[in-house]
């Protein structure tokens, strides 16, 4: 129980050391030196949940945890497995596999995978249907390469107000790498698509233990056919020039560029084309978004039930600045360099701008290496601080559509798309 | 001087240097004991040659619910599909937001929990779970 892992809780350690004349000097000192909770602090844990307010930290307030094939990550939850990226993991533009987040919606996953049985079937409203192993799935069809961000629909679900019920992620649910595989649209022309088709849907190792025909049992994802972003799917199979790790999709996984996390399907085992549009829940009534103006809505409005819903799909514009990170005083007078970084599911960077007066005045940052318009990219701005104070660093970007990150949240009820401008105090101390 | 006020001396001199000492300890030096727990490394996979690749079995790590009424209704039910971790992991949510959610479970994602169970476990959440109950 990792709750209960450290019984020698402090006060209970007082109580036991019966006031003893060191545990009274131990209690005394600390009150008198003032290492209060504003302090970085090695011995007094964050909350283990956060609210009603917005959470307060960059990332989950979880405990550490410690997986296969992975760093250690911020623990959400154990059954299903949800695991939150650090927020060190972004000052390079890929995202080390290690430290990818990890999100799956149904408890059976698997712990092995064989791949003498393991088979992608192409199947459905097909000419010729398919059952291909890994073997054949990496050598019939060339390889193709994109950089990619994968972000969760409900990635900072924890900042909405009024907060809204599930996954209390911070600003970790997401991450970039590059995706190598074969386009998904060679793999349906191998398999002929019959006209009149409407929809692939797309289904992938994890079961659920709930009663047939919910979204207990099986999850499952859908993309219209003539949707363009099919054009820049691939079936991948390395990550980073890696294996993917079990936990995110092994053997292969379906990356969906521009698009939110909900369709890269993970596992993936079929590839089903239909001509009757998807109505299984995790289409019909879960990942949807407000048909309004950036997807916002109001408790209210939503409860008068007139609200109409679209499935949620691109990812808007987003920064985060990633280093300094607020936990460390920073001497007057010291050439900090500001670095984090930016994406779009709308195109790429075109710009990224900081303000360290909270917004008041930008000025442009410096942006990294091109990777690609699905990419992370990195930006970096010199910045020091001159006199003590405690200054609030913000960061917004611009993509190749024009699109400028807002300065205001949204809520809806599913917790998705947050993407407000964010900021982060930086306590400057005297130098001499 | 006389042998009392050497002693005298002597004694304000340790106590001085033990206050100096004191807070030096705060500077430099000074533990203290942690609620943390510390992680253990997991042994990096070793596998054979057949196909067969794997990650071991995943860390179950339930938190302990809120005692009370209700609580093993709760994990009776909920726990086939999911790890209380769901409720713990959760922001303080207001009564209606839970029997919402337990309404979702049951109606829209096919929770067998019977109707007066269902009750139960709302109430249990409205009592430890909420902005104005929640503790833990």
């Amino acid at each position: 129980m990792a709750d209960t892992m450290g019984k020698l809780n402090r006060r209970k350690w007082l109580q036991a050391a019966g006031g003893s004349a060191a545990a009274i000097a131990v209690q005394r000192t600390l009150g008198a030196t003032g290492l209060a909770a504003q302090e970085p602090s090695s011995t007094n844990p964050i909350p283990d949940f956060t609210g009603p307010g917005p959470n307060p930290y960059w990332n989950s307030p979880g405990q550490w945890v410690s997986y296969a094939q992975k760093a250690p990550m911020i623990l959400l939850t154990d059954r299903p497995v949800q695991l939150e990226t650090p927020r060190r993991a972004f000052l390079s533009a890929f995202t080390p596999n290690e430290s990818f987040f990890v999100r799956w919606h149904l408890p059976v996953i698997p712990n092995t995978v064989d791949l003498k049985t393991w088979r992608l079937h192409v199947e459905g409203n097909v000419e010729r249907p398919l059952e291909m192993s890994f073997a054949e799935l990496t050598t019939r069809f060339k390889a193709v390469s994109v950089a990619g961000v994968n972000q969760c629909s409900g990635n900072s679900r924890s900042l909405f107000q009024p907060r809204v019920a599930g996954g209390q992620w911070g600003n970790g649910a997401m991450g970039n790498a590059l995706w190598t595989g074969v386009r998904l649209r060679e793999i349906l022309d191998a398999a002929g698509v019959k006209s009149g088709s409407l929809q692939a849907q797309f289904e992938g190792l994890e079961k659920g233990m709930g009663p047939r025909g919910y979204g207990s049992n099986r999850f499952m994802k859908s993309l219209d056919l003539n949707n363009p972003v099919l054009d820049e799917c691939i079936v991948a199979y390395s990550m980073n020039h890696e294996p993917l790790p079990l936990l995110n999709g092994f053997p292969v996984r379906l990356v969906v560029p521009g698009f939110f996390a909900t369709y890269w399907m993970k596992g993936l085992t079929s590839i089903r084309i239909l001509d009757q549009p998807d109505d299984n829940f995790w289409m019909k009534a879960a990942y949807r978004i407000p048909d309004t103006p950036r997807n916002s809505t109001t408790p209210e409005e939503m409860k008068s039930g007139k609200v109409p819903t679209i499935p949620i799909a691109r990812m808007p514009v987003r920064s985060f600045l990633i280093s300094p990170d607020g936990s460390s005083k920073i001497p007057a007078g010291f050439p900090l360099r500001l670095q984090g970084m930016a994406f779009s599911g709308y195109g790429g960077i075109r710009r990224v701008e900081v303000s360290a007066d909270a917004g008041a005045g930008w000025r442009d940052a410096q942006l990294g290496e091109d990777f690609g318009a699905y990419s992370f990219r990195t930006w970096s701005a010199d910045w020091t601080p001159a006199r003590a104070g405690k200054y609030t660093v913000a960061v917004r970007a611009t993509d190749a559509k024009g699109n400028v990150q807002p300065d205001a949240g949204v809520w809806n009820p599913g917790g998705y798309e947050w993407n407000k401008i964010e900021r982060q105090e930086i306590v400057v101390g005297e130098s001499n | 001087m006389s042998r009392n006020k050497w002693q005298v001396l002597t004694i304000l001199s340790l106590i001085f240097l033990a206050a100096l000492g004191l807070r030096a300890d705060f500077r430099a030096g000074f533990y203290a004991p942690v609620e943390q727990g510390a992680m253990r490394q997991m042994q990096p996979e070793v596998s054979s040659t057949d196909a067969n690749y794997g990650a071991g079995q995943f860390p179950q790590l339930e938190p302990e619910l809120a005692a009370g009424d209700g609580k093993e209704t709760l994990e009776r039910n909920c726990s086939l599909c999911h790890s209380p971790r769901y409720v713990t992991m959760q922001p303080p949510l207001p009564a209606e937001t839970w029997a919402a959610e337990v309404d979702k479970m049951r109606k829209v994602l096919g929770a067998a929990i019977p109707e007066d169970e269902a009750k139960k476990i709302v109430d249990y959440l409205s009592a430890h779970y909420t902005p104005e109950t929640r503790k833990r």
